[in-house]
């Protein structure tokens, strides 16, 4: 026996000579730990630029990238939940007809990417912070990088409130919001952490959204030297893009002399729109471009002071991306989501507006039969058209109903704002512009200002966010989820210009449930704190 | 392990040859099986052996015998010895018996073999033989009903797609379920691996080449592969040489496929009528043959992307033999089938060679290697994909031609638009289903894949029943892929305006697998009574995985839709890649004792580190044990003759161990993954990980018994068994406020069951000289139950919610869990519902009230539309179990002479499937085609049925899409004549002398695969279903007539 154990243990030997404890410490090759993410200057970038790409393209609830929630989702469910575009077939008529649940994927993919997106930027605000405090970035560098994260994280917040949240308007904020998240999830004990926190009122959403929008103004530059070689000023955040979203923010909570003070921040006291002189914005020297087409054939326009980079290789997928979902069919697009009569045939839109016809193309649908599309996303082989969030002309209109509603009788100064945005799309402004005289009062005034939004941000999914913040005016409330054109409307018959229509799909008002989307079951489930939205 | 045994009794042999002493007189004759078949290498000797031989190929012998010799004895492995009175003759014929103790079988287990009385644990032995000839590109596809708790699904008709098995029920919620796989001692890479098809990693091994399948199922066999054995193992062994004359066999079926069932869909006329109906109910104007002067079609579009008849061919010849020292198998494979989706084939062409030597006593070297080249061809098979072949083939509109006068001859609408011309409707196929006529043959997804499976081992017997092995495993697989979109229709389609304009795609990966073993067997029996057993070993293994793909889209000309990515040919080009690399090292021990061949046990350790969990994680420790005890061979039972002549063999055993099921990627880690804004670089977390994450566990209870009656000709073996699965890996939901990527961190926190009882039973009913009749048997039910979940905020969750399928406590995983359908209001077509207080609501579909909007009904033929309600997930209930419960097969085997006829039925239950094919495809409320139900909706009042009233645009809300809804959950229950076989060997005698000796045996054969199905399940097939028994759109099954012969030389 002893032999027999001396071979074996020769011959054993010899063969597990070749093993050691190092194969089994091996680590990915695909990823860096979170421990080393922020340990240089470089990476600090890279994690910067890896939350903004959480704003272009979180994953949809199948894992694919549909452009969620920043780099087309907010634009399609905006529109799609309003009563200007019109959805073709079955792909956003969950939306369109308001007959969502607690788990339709739309709503719940915008309600995770958006959080998604939160705590990545709060996860890189800690990396900057401990990054700066250690110098592998410059104090500030760090304070610029948290600048541009606090921005996403405010417009996040924000655009969750429209949502999952009734509008600031009604109740000055009192009613029910949703959570509020400020610190790095990055381990189970972070998670028990937020298991307390219940959904914040909307006003102090509001709130901390303007803190941090106010950090932003003051840590960001104008426009960054980094920004400009290579050109990113469109694309990051920039200090104009803060001012410009406080003063949407203060549009929604109806501060209009909050709009006011910051939109003087960013207009020239001297507006000229006879003859048209394009206004430039003392904070980054954005502008109007000349044709109202500028910003969607470029990309990198004047007047686009905050859009979501797309690009051909980095782009939403065929589900989701702008130029495909809103394009025509007959452009080699789905032809998903077309114009809809109902703005369409409004008599407020003049027919020779070159809205008309240089960002509105008649072609075939996805049915296969004629409508009406937007041509704002164009890039229809490359799909690289930028998700537009923040442009000058919103501004300008802003300001104009601010000025508009903050006055006793016809604010002037807002007559020259929606001017100065609607003369350049007129084919005789000389004729067509509006006057102070020309309108009885100052609602009527707003009336015009609300109607030009509408003709002017067209297919940008700006719809909900007035139809919601307006829906407690008694004034200019839609009553709720207004009518739409019956899904799938088509033929070109239904497209007069001026001729008025008569919608078929029944409005849904303001008091019922489905004015607010639900919040994911998956969220009530796991986090009973964050209650339910009631009716679902 | 037979060739093992027969290689000791030839060496044997030719010891007693060289020992011959003087002889006398010379014997000769002819040793024949039961079916009178010769026999070659039976030995033949005298008991002293001093005289001895064996009979040749034609079972012919002669030897030369002493004068005084009184008997011979003839034997055989596996066979009943023969010992005969020599007498004065001089010609002594005799014919041997197969073996009638099936005990005395070896079982294949983990690095060594046992023998089958000594083994107490639980396994099943498949005979390759039984469908070596099968029409079947692998053999995972043909495992289903082999053997007793062993469920093998076969999810559709797409040939090159790997069988989904499941040994003893489903062992794990989120990690890998698939068993190990070891072929000739080294696991192999398995799974569905290509990129841009399906693909079946164990279609690389050529059935024929099989020589045995022992799938081990209990925790004592399984437990010797540790971390690895959760899920059960499969051993493969492939054929050896044998010594003694080569023998060259040709083998070669030809055969056809068609679909078992198709799909029962609307001819155009029907069509026209249901979707002006769905149109005229909604408010709308008709669409469909608004213009009748385009002409009429009625098109079969199953037909058009359906083959009758795919053919399927297999060519094999093989070599064997062996001289004195050396042995060799050698075979060449070529196979080609095609599936009844048009695109969709296999072609696999494999080499094996094995081969041994033994350099003496005390060495031994040898090598197994196959080489084989599959080449797949596939298509989109997206369940509810724009281009998936069967999704479109269900709602094309059958008024149309897939032809038309363009420049392709295709209906297509290019350069215009992605969209087919309508016809003599007003509008194409809603939602742009392409023309899949035509992408399927213009459109190429096409995979390569090279495999290389190496072993060598070296095994040293330096004092006797002690051995040595070593074995270097090497596992190579390259698969590269393509897939080409035309841009003139379909998934592709563009121009260079918009569009994807062409795509194409290519990927290469290339996975390498090592695996070094060392072990040692020792055997030692003391005093003739105690015999130990002793394997030991360590086992490393390594593996890298390498990928790059790179495609091109808005191509410059249509020239480069053919075979591959050429430079320069598209204008967006990306290029993608990732490296992987992973390692297990273990260290393993088995230790047997027996006393007396009565009582027995068996003790087994593995020691497994994984490279994918964290520094102090890393290791674990698997224990298994078994005991048996052969009453049969007690004293008292010898003696009672009741006892003894009615059970023959009697083993009672029970074991128990815990195994693992391993982790896969780096789940310990927190990571950040590339994360680009735009194409500008950056990094984002793309997980938060556990550092405390360690193998689920599988705690393995199996107690059963092995019985042999009425001498032999019944064998029964039935177990019992439970696995105990915890530490079950669960993505632990984190609030989607929370914003953790994937919404969950992993932990080892849930727990399930699985238990069951396996019933295996052969009968030999009739066993005359030319007729003989066998039965085979099986029987499983594995009842599944999941015992725990996580909490949230410290309370156990009541379930884990998916769309279809909850994952809940006290109930099997993946219960269908959806709302309960009322049937139609016969006053107003309105589908209705139960709620969950039992309330009676309904989704209207008429005017006077919100078309979609649920109202409460006081019945089902109430015209007014109560209160407004909802029906929201806390309505859904429990519709049915998605897993089978009981399965096994039926086969019976006829032999009369040269015939031989043997028949499987396979059956299979006690689950529901959700029919989504119906839900979506078939009910869809769009300007699609139907299936034949819908022809019963409710058109007017008083009308019953449970097809409500159709309603353009509102199929989701109808049919409530993406939720199980009970209207669509069938029973899944059935019995399928899985296979008929029919052969014919010929005489083999007549055969050699008219080929002069040149062909020595001939066989024909015929033989039809999953003949017909009967269940009362109205979708393709009820095995069309996934792990949660969702049937979506899948291939129909294929039914294979196919005939063939084999040639022995």
């Amino acid at each position: 026996m002893n032999k027999v154990i001396i071979i074996f243990l020769c011959f054993f030997g010899l063969f597990t000579a070749s093993s050691c404890k190092k194969q089994l410490d091996t680590t990915p090759f695909n990823s860096v730990t979170d421990a080393s993410a922020f340990e240089t200057a470089d990476r600090c970038l890279l994690s910067l630029n890896g939350v903004y790409d959480a704003a272009q393209s979180g994953a949809y609830t199948d894992g694919s990238f549909r452009g969620y929630p920043f780099g087309a989702a907010n634009i399609e469910q905006g529109d799609c939940r309003g009563e200007d575009m019109l959805n073709v077939q079955a792909f956003f008529q969950v939306t369109y007809q308001a007959t969502y649940n607690a788990t339709t994927a739309n709503n719940v993919a915008m309600w995770n990417t958006l959080y998604a997106l939160i705590n990545k930027a709060n996860v890189a605000i800690d990396g900057f912070r401990k990054a700066g405090g250690k110098n592998v970035l410059t104090s500030a560098v760090a304070l610029q990088y948290e600048a541009e994260c606090r921005f996403l994280r405010a417009m996040a917040h924000h655009e969750l409130l429209l949502h999952y949240a009734r509008p600031y308007m009604d109740g000055n904020g009192t009613q029910l919001g949703v959570p509020w998240r400020d610190f790095p999830i990055n381990s189970s004990d972070a998670v028990n952490l937020i298991r307390a926190t219940p959904r914040a009122t909307v006003a102090t959403i509001y709130n901390n959204i303007l803190t941090d929008l106010d950090f932003v103004e003051t840590n960001l530059t104008a426009v960054p030297a980094s920004f400009v070689s290579p050109a990113t000023k469109n694309v990051r955040v920039t200090r104009g893009a803060a001012v410009a979203l406080k003063m949407r923010i203060k549009l929604h909570k109806g501060d209009w002399a909050g709009v006011i003070t910051e939109g003087n921040k960013l207009i020239p006291a001297t507006i000229t729109p006879l003859p048209w002189t394009a206004p430039v914005c003392p904070i980054g020297s954005w502008s109007l471009t000349a044709n109202p087409d500028g910003p969607f054939a470029d990309n990198a326009s004047v007047e686009s002071m905050f859009s979501i980079r797309n690009d051909p290789l980095d782009a939403p997928n065929v589900n989701g991306v702008l130029p495909k979902m809103y394009g025509g069919a007959g452009f080699g697009a789905r032809g998903l989501v077309s114009v809809s009569p109902v703005i369409w045939n409004n008599a407020g839109w003049l027919c020779t507006d070159k809205r008309r016809t240089s960002l509105v193309a008649a072609t075939t649908n996805a049915s296969g039969n004629q409508s009406q599309f937007s041509t704002k996303y164009r890039k229809y082989t490359t799909s690289d058209d930028f998700a537009p969030q923040i442009r000058y002309a919103e501004v300008l209109l802003t300001q104009a109903e601010a000025e508009a509603r903050n006055a006793a009788a016809v604010s002037t100064r807002a007559v020259d704002l929606l001017n100065i945005v609607r003369n350049r799309s007129l084919a005789n402004p000389a004729v067509e512009q509006y006057t102070a005289g020309g309108f009885a009062t100052k609602n009527a005034l707003i009336a015009a200002i609300l109607l030009e939004r509408r003709i002017e941000f067209l297919a940008e999914g700006k719809r909900w966010g007035d139809i919601s913040r307006n829906a407690v005016d008694p004034n200019f409330t839609t009553g709720g989820i207004p009518a739409k054109a019956v899904n799938g409307t088509d033929g070109l018959a239904n497209f007069v210009c001026g001729a008025g229509y008569t919608p078929g799909q029944a409005a849904i008002p303001y008091s019922d449930f489905r004015f607010l989307w639900p919040i994911p079951a998956t969220e009530v489930v796991q986090n009973p704190i964050v209650v339910q939205n009631p009716g679902y | 392990m037979q060739m093992r045994k027969l290689i000791v009794s030839l060496t044997a042999m030719f010891f007693l040859v060289l020992n011959a002493a003087a002889q006398d007189r010379t014997i000769s004759g002819v040793v024949t099986n039961e079916k009178n078949l010769p026999l070659a290498g039976v030995s033949v000797g005298t008991p002293d052996g001093k005289n001895g031989t064996q009979t040749d190929n034609d079972g012919k012998y002669s030897l030369k015998i002493s004068a005084t010799a009184r008997v011979l004895i003839f034997s055989y492995v596996n066979y009943q010895s023969a010992t005969l009175a020599v007498g004065k003759l001089l010609n002594l014929s005799v014919s041997l018996q197969p073996a009638d103790t099936k005990m005395e079988e070896v079982v294949v287990v983990g690095y060594g073999t046992q023998q089958k009385k000594a083994f107490t644990g639980s396994s099943s032995k498949v005979d390759a033989k039984q469908f070596a000839n099968l029409v079947s590109p692998s053999i995972d596809r043909q495992l289903a009903g082999r053997a007793a708790g062993v469920q093998v699904t076969n999810a559709g008709g797409l040939i090159n797609a790997p069988a989904r098995i499941r040994i003893r029920g489903t062992n794990s919620i989120s990690q890998n379920n698939d068993p190990l796989i070891v072929v000739d001692g080294t696991p192999i890479i398995s799974g569905n691996l290509a990129a841009t098809t399906n693909s079946n990693t164990l279609g690389d091994i050529n059935p024929s080449d099989i020589e045995n399948i022992e799938v081990l199922k209990d925790g004592s066999a399984t437990a010797i592969y540790g971390s690895r054995a959760a899920g059960g193992v499969i051993l493969i062994t492939t054929k050896k040489g044998t010594k003694g004359k080569s023998k060259i066999t040709y083998d070669a079926f030809v055969g056809y496929s068609g679909a078992l069932k198709r799909f029962d869909l609307l001819n155009a006329a029907d069509f026209i009528t249901i979707a002006n109906e769905k149109l005229r109910n909604a408010g709308l104007a008709a669409r469909a043959n608004t213009n009748p002067s385009a002409g009429s079609f009625d098109t079969d579009w199953q037909g058009m992307v359906m083959n009758k008849n795919a053919t399927v061919m297999n060519h094999t010849i093989s070599l064997q033999g062996g001289g004195d020292k050396t042995t060799y198998y050698f075979s060449l494979n070529y196979s080609d089938q095609k599936g009844i989706i048009i695109s969709n084939y296999n072609k696999a062409y494999r080499v094996r060679m094995n081969i041994e030597h033994e350099a003496n006593k005390f060495f031994k070297i040898g090598n197994n290697t196959s080489i084989s080249r599959q080449e797949d061809g596939d298509q989109n098979n997206g369940s509810n994909a724009l281009g998936g072949s069967i999704a479109s083939a269900l709602r094309l509109l059958p008024n149309v031609s897939p032809y038309a006068a363009t420049a392709s001859g295709w209906n297509i609408n290019y350069p215009a638009n992605g969209n087919m011309q309508p016809g003599a409707n007003s509008q194409s196929v809603d939602d742009n289903f392409s023309n899949v006529a035509f992408t399927l043959r213009y459109n190429k997804n096409y995979s390569d894949k090279y495999r290389l499976i190496n072993n060598t081992f070296m095994e040293l017997t330096p004092v006797k029943g002690l051995k040595f092995r070593t074995q270097l495993g090497v596992d190579m697989l390259n698969d590269y892929s393509y897939q080409g979109l035309t841009p003139l229709h379909g998934d592709g389609f563009g121009t260079a305006a918009g569009g994807t304009n062409g795509s194409l795609f290519n990927s290469d990966q290339t996975w390498l697998r090592f695996v070094v073993s060392n072990y040692i067997n020792y055997n030692l029996t003391l005093a003739r009574k105690h015999n130990f057993f002793l394997t030991a070993g360590h086992e490393l293994q390594k593996e890298t995985y390498k990928f790059l793909s790179a495609s091109a889209t808005n191509i410059s000309d249509l020239f480069y839709i053919k075979e591959n990515l050429i430079s320069g040919a598209g204008s967006i080009q990306t290029v993608g890649g990732n490296y992987d690399k992973n390692s297990l090292e273990s260290l393993f021990g088995r230790f047997n004792y027996d006393f007396k061949n009565k009582y027995f046990l068996q003790a087994t350790v593995r020691r497994d580190g994984q490279s994918a969990l964290a520094p102090g994680k890393k290791y674990g420790v698997f224990p298994g044990i078994s005991v048996g005890w052969r009453p049969s061979q007690e004293k008292f039972w010898k003696n009672s003759p009741v006892l003894s002549k009615g059970i023959n063999e009697f083993k009672i055993k029970a074991s128990y161990a815990k195994v693992g099921n391993t982790l896969g990627g780096y789940p310990y880690l927190s990571t950040f993954g590339s994360a680009n804004y735009g194409n500008i670089g950056g990094i984002a977390p793309n997980l938060v990980g556990n550092p405390l994450l360690q193998w689920e566990t599988n705690a393995k209870y199996d107690v059963g018994v092995d019985m042999q009656l009425f001498n032999g000709r019944m064998t029964l073996t039935a177990d019992w068994f439970k696995n105990d699965i915890n530490n079950i890996v669960l993505r632990v939901p984190t609030p989607p406020s929370a914003g953790v990527p994937g919404n969950a961190i992993s932990q080892n926190i849930g727990s399930m069951e699985n238990k069951g009882i396996e019933l295996s039973l052969g009968f030999n009913v009739m066993n005359k000289k030319d007729f003989s009749w066998d039965v085979n048997f099986n029987y499983s039910n594995v009842q599944n139950k999941v015992t725990k979940l996580y909490n949230v905020g410290g309370v156990p969750v009541p379930f884990i919610d998916g769309s279809y399928n909850i994952i809940k406590v006290g109930e099997p995983i993946n219960i269908i869990y959806g709302y309960e359908y009322a049937g139609v209001n016969s006053a107003n077509g309105n589908p209705m519902y139960y709620k969950a207080d039992g309330s009676l609501i309904q989704m209207n579909l008429n005017a006077g009230g919100v078309i979609g909007g649920y109202y409460y009904a006081l019945s089902k033929s109430d015209p007014i539309l109560g209160v407004r309600t909802t029906l929201s997930t806390d309505d859904r209930k429990k519709l049915g179990s998605g897993i089978p419960v009981w399965f096994g097969a039926l086969t019976n085997t006829f032999r009369y002479k040269g015939f031989e006829f043997e028949f499987m039925l396979r059956y299979s239950g006690g689950n529901k499937i959700m029919n989504i094919t119906s839900q979506e495809a078939l009910f869809n409320q769009s300007f699609q085609n139907n299936g034949k139900e819908i022809l019963t909706r409710w058109t007017k009042p008083g009308d019953i049925t449970s097809v409500p009233k159709l309603f353009f645009g509102a199929g989701n809300a109808i049919s409530l899409n993406q939720n199980a809804n009970s209207r669509f959950v069938e029973k899944g229950d059935y019995l399928r004549l899985q296979n008929v076989v029919f052969s014919y060997t010929l005489d083999s005698k007549r055969i050699e002398e008219k080929t002069r000796g040149i062909v020595k045996t001939v066989r024909f054969f015929t033989q039809g695969q999953n003949l017909y199905v009967w269940t009362k399940y109205k979708g393709a097939d009820p095995d069309n279903i996934s792990a949660a028994g969702l049937d979506a759109a899948v291939s129909p099954q294929l039914r294979t007539i196919s005939m063939g012969i084999s040639l022995g030389f």
